[in-house]
């Protein structure tokens, strides 16, 4: 095992059927790293973070988290990770206090300590007020909040978010990515997929671009623009160039026919 | 009204429950001889119970020309009653579908922004209520309803009978359309006006709901209540003529006396009707179909989280956990509290027809029968019902606990705990009710208050069992939460265990009803004492069984 890693990914291949959704990936992040995953729809992007925390099995290849193979220590990996899935299903019928003391309780938080997190993170997203209300009354972005809320909630070391600033009012979204940063200084890894390019670009340390399952390119902003030899290049002009969909125009020329 | 479309939205309808419970989504193909076989075998079965009633029928004549007159008379008489039958069969059915829906809002919203009037969605929604179920019903009654006419030479009347039982299916689908949108806007307004108290009106309400609806149903259709219902139909119809939903009943009856002008007169009347219940369900989908109820708040304190009782008796947090997230499921989902009304429904039936004669001038074994009906099953009943609901009720939202620290032994635990605690609560409850309602001797009671914690603790073990290895997490259309083959194996499993459990005290029984000497076979408490050791062994086995499907459903963790 190398700890010098957050995450490890060797030869990680995932089939579903005839789809292969991942093939034969290899990737490794550090400690304490920001790394966004970018790719367009059904690229394996969110098959990849799964995996991670062991909610997908891969077929082939290895998954470390943290040190610790996924497949054969997943309860350590699961108390040491937070995940937030892309469209989270949540346990409508709580509240959303409920909803987060059942996390808390579920990760083992102390009492003391997850009163005052749960009540510091439902201030900071506004949700103050609102927490006692069901959560199948809560708009998309409020769920998200409780998603991510009760990704943080654990103070984990790794954090597997899936789209985490979707839906998120400007206030939420700025508040995420300046928590990440801190929590970047703190020692935590972060994982995040996103389509929203400047995310990645302000945020991220590293980039990942998946296309059809691999893995295309990898690194800064700075070496994926020389990798597309695109040098004054924003990031979405890297990307359409490597995932080979700079056809734009003449799409949209088409569809306007 | 474009029928076209209407089509479309019929099948979108008919199609979503089928097409989402779809293992293989992708090249998805509908497989159409298993869609309509349940369609094939109603007609069938129609065809041999026609035939059958038709050759019993003309035998009667041979043998007694006096009964079959009287038998004649009957079929005319259900002929007649059939589509006031059907219209109450079919209500509650319908009915009792649109509630189990969960997620309505998702599968129904998307046809209030497409281009499509609200004729046309009322209309579709209408006719997508009576697949399945109700319409093999309707297939079947046709068959059976034609096959004997021939035997009869009632042509006409078979012929007019049909006609009519579509259009009694068709007035309480439409009926049972304008009940889903109003009770959501009645709902709603109680919401509002509850406040806090809202989610407990809710249970209570839908509680109330449910036990005065299964009531009406088991009364209507069970033992010699049904057969008195028709009777009583048959005969009292045409005094109902100013009650709009008998008018299909009473053409059908002038039918049967050549009255023409009648006939005519109460099918057009019907016919009107079953417009203006369409009317009705269009006007109430224009101005409510829209309508969100408001959030229930459940607390405006803000969040001050306690240690619960349950951590106190030294279970771990998760576990605690995972009990109060699923005591709040079952007391706030809607289509959960249905399992709290079964055990009780089961009674409801049997204790009824017992109220009309006392206690004292029912036979000792009766008493004892009824008494041992009403202290066993209702617990097993429960056992049974949230042992095969616990896991599966988590739905879409499980990747909650595959993505938790959560092990198979916490999770096996917190669900049985879970599962006894409220068979034991049912336990105590129905058993103080049978105790008032028919005193069985102290001897009998403490007999059978044990034998029911015998049973719900194997039961409830067993079907843990089943209910983790075959969990459907399906939400939509409805919550299926266990897969049905999974469901049907954990019932013939649950029968021969709970009949294990009781055929100890068999050797005892058999002393005491037919009063002969057994020995010492016969003993109570022998009796118990190897029940007990069954009830042990087969609840070891299957918690062991549980913990085992558990690893590997949280090892396989796919969703």
């Amino acid at each position: 095992m190398n700890n010098m890693f957050a995450v490890e990914l060797k030869d990680v291949s995932k089939r579903f059927g005839d789809i292969v959704a991942v093939d034969n990936l290899n990737l490794s992040l550090k400690k304490s790293e920001i790394f966004g995953l970018l790719g367009p729809n059904g690229s394996g992007k969110s098959t990849t973070l799964k995996m991670l925390i062991g909610l997908i099995k891969p077929d082939r290849g290895v998954v470390r988290v943290l040190g610790m193979d996924v497949v054969k220590y997943p309860l350590e990996v699961k108390k040491s990770v937070g995940y937030a899935p892309e469209s989270p299903r949540l346990y409508e019928f709580l509240t959303g206090a409920e909803y987060l003391d059942f996390v808390g309780d579920v990760y083992d938080v102390p009492l003391s300590e997850k009163r005052s997190r749960i009540n510091d993170y439902l201030k900071a997203f506004q949700l103050e007020g609102r927490e006692g209300d069901m959560i199948s009354s809560y708009s998309e972005g409020m769920k998200r909040k409780i998603a991510l809320i009760s990704a943080f909630l654990h103070r984990p070391k790794l954090l597997i978010l899936d789209e985490p600033l979707n839906g998120l009012d400007p206030r939420a979204a700025r508040i995420v990515k300046d928590f990440l940063q801190e929590l970047k200084s703190q020692g935590v890894t972060t994982v995040m997929s996103t389509h929203v390019l400047e995310i990645a670009q302000a945020l991220c340390d590293r980039i990942g671009i998946m296309y059809n399952g691999r893995l295309l390119a990898l690194g800064t902003v700075d070496e994926l623009r020389e990798a597309a030899s695109l040098p004054d290049s924003g990031l979405e002009d890297v990307f359409l160039k490597l995932t080979g969909t700079s056809d734009i125009k003449a799409v949209v020329e088409e569809l306007l026919r | 009204m474009n029928w076209k479309r209407v089509r479309h939205l019929v099948n979108v309808d008919r199609k979503s429950g089928r097409l989402i419970r779809g293992q293989k989504l992708s090249r998805y193909a509908e497989n159409r001889l298993l869609t309509y076989l349940i369609y094939s075998i109603a007609i069938a079965l129609g065809l041999v119970v026609g035939i059958v009633a038709g050759l019993i029928y003309m035998q009667l004549g041979n043998v007694d020309v006096k009964l079959q007159a009287s038998t004649y008379f009957g079929l005319e008489n259900l002929l007649v009653s059939l589509p006031t039958i059907v219209l109450l069969y079919s209500l509650v059915f319908t009915t009792f579908q649109q509630i189990q829906r969960s997620g309505v809002s998702a599968s129904s919203q998307p046809p209030y922004w497409l281009p499509i009037t609200w004729e046309e969605h009322t209309l579709a929604s209408i006719l997508a209520n009576l697949f399945g179920f109700p319409l093999a019903s309707l297939f079947f009654i046709t068959c059976a309803v034609l096959t004997v006419s021939i035997f009869i030479c009632q042509g006409v009347l078979a012929l007019a009978t049909v006609v009519a039982v579509w259009a009694a299916a068709f007035m309480a689908s439409a009926l049972s359309e304008s009940l889903r949108v109003l009770q959501v806007r009645f709902v709603g307004a109680v919401y509002k006006s509850t406040g806090r108290a809202a989610v407990w009106v809710r249970f209570v309400g839908s509680v109330l709901f449910f036990l005065l609806f299964y009531t009406a149903y088991f009364y209507v259709t069970q033992g010699s209540a049904a057969l008195a219902f028709v009777q009583t139909l048959a005969s009292t119809q045409n005094m109902l003529w100013f009650v709009p939903f008998m008018w299909l009943g009473i053409a059908l009856y002038w039918v049967t006396r050549n009255a023409l002008l009648l006939t005519l007169t109460f099918a057009g009347l019907s016919l009107l009707f079953i417009v203006g219940l369409f009317r009705l369900a269009v006007w109430f989908n224009r101005n409510f179909g829209l309508y969100e109820p408001p959030a229930i708040t459940v607390s405006r304190a803000g969040y001050a989280p306690k240690a619960g009782w349950l951590e106190r008796l030294g279970f771990s947090k998760p576990e605690a956990a995972l009990f109060r997230k699923d005591f709040r499921a079952f007391t706030r989902r809607r289509e959960l509290m249905a399992v709290f009304i079964l055990p009780v429904v089961i009674l409801i039936a049997p204790l009824m027809q017992s109220l009309n004669v006392s206690a004292e001038q029912m036979p000792y074994d009766s008493t004892l029968y009824l008494s041992a009906l009403v202290f066993l099953m209702p617990p097993s009943v429960m056992a049974i019902s949230l042992g095969n609901f616990m896991t599966g009720e988590e739905g879409q939202a499980v990747w909650r606990i595959y993505a938790s620290p959560l092990t198979a032994r916490s999770f096996v635990k917190s669900k049985y705990l879970f599962i006894l605690f409220f068979s034991f609560i049912v336990s105590i409850i129905t058993g103080a009710i049978g105790y008032v309602l028919l005193h069985p001797s102290l001897k009998a009671t403490l007999t059978f208050s044990v034998t029911a914690i015998y049973l719900t603790v194997a039961l409830g073990a067993t079907s843990l069992s089943y209910g983790i290895k075959g969990a459907d997490f399906t939400e939509a259309p409805r919550a299926r939460m266990i897969r049905q083959s999974w469901a049907l194996v954990n019932l013939a499993v649950c029968l021969l265990a709970a009949i294990a459990i009781m055929a100890p005290f068999f050797p005892y029984m058999v002393t005491q009803v037919m009063n002969i000497s057994l020995g010492q076979l016969a003993q109570l408490w022998l009796g118990m004492l190897v029940s007990a050791v069954i009830s042990l062994v087969i609840t070891v086995l299957f918690l062991k069984i549980s913990l085992k499907n558990a690893e590997e459903l949280l090892s396989k963790a796919e969703i």
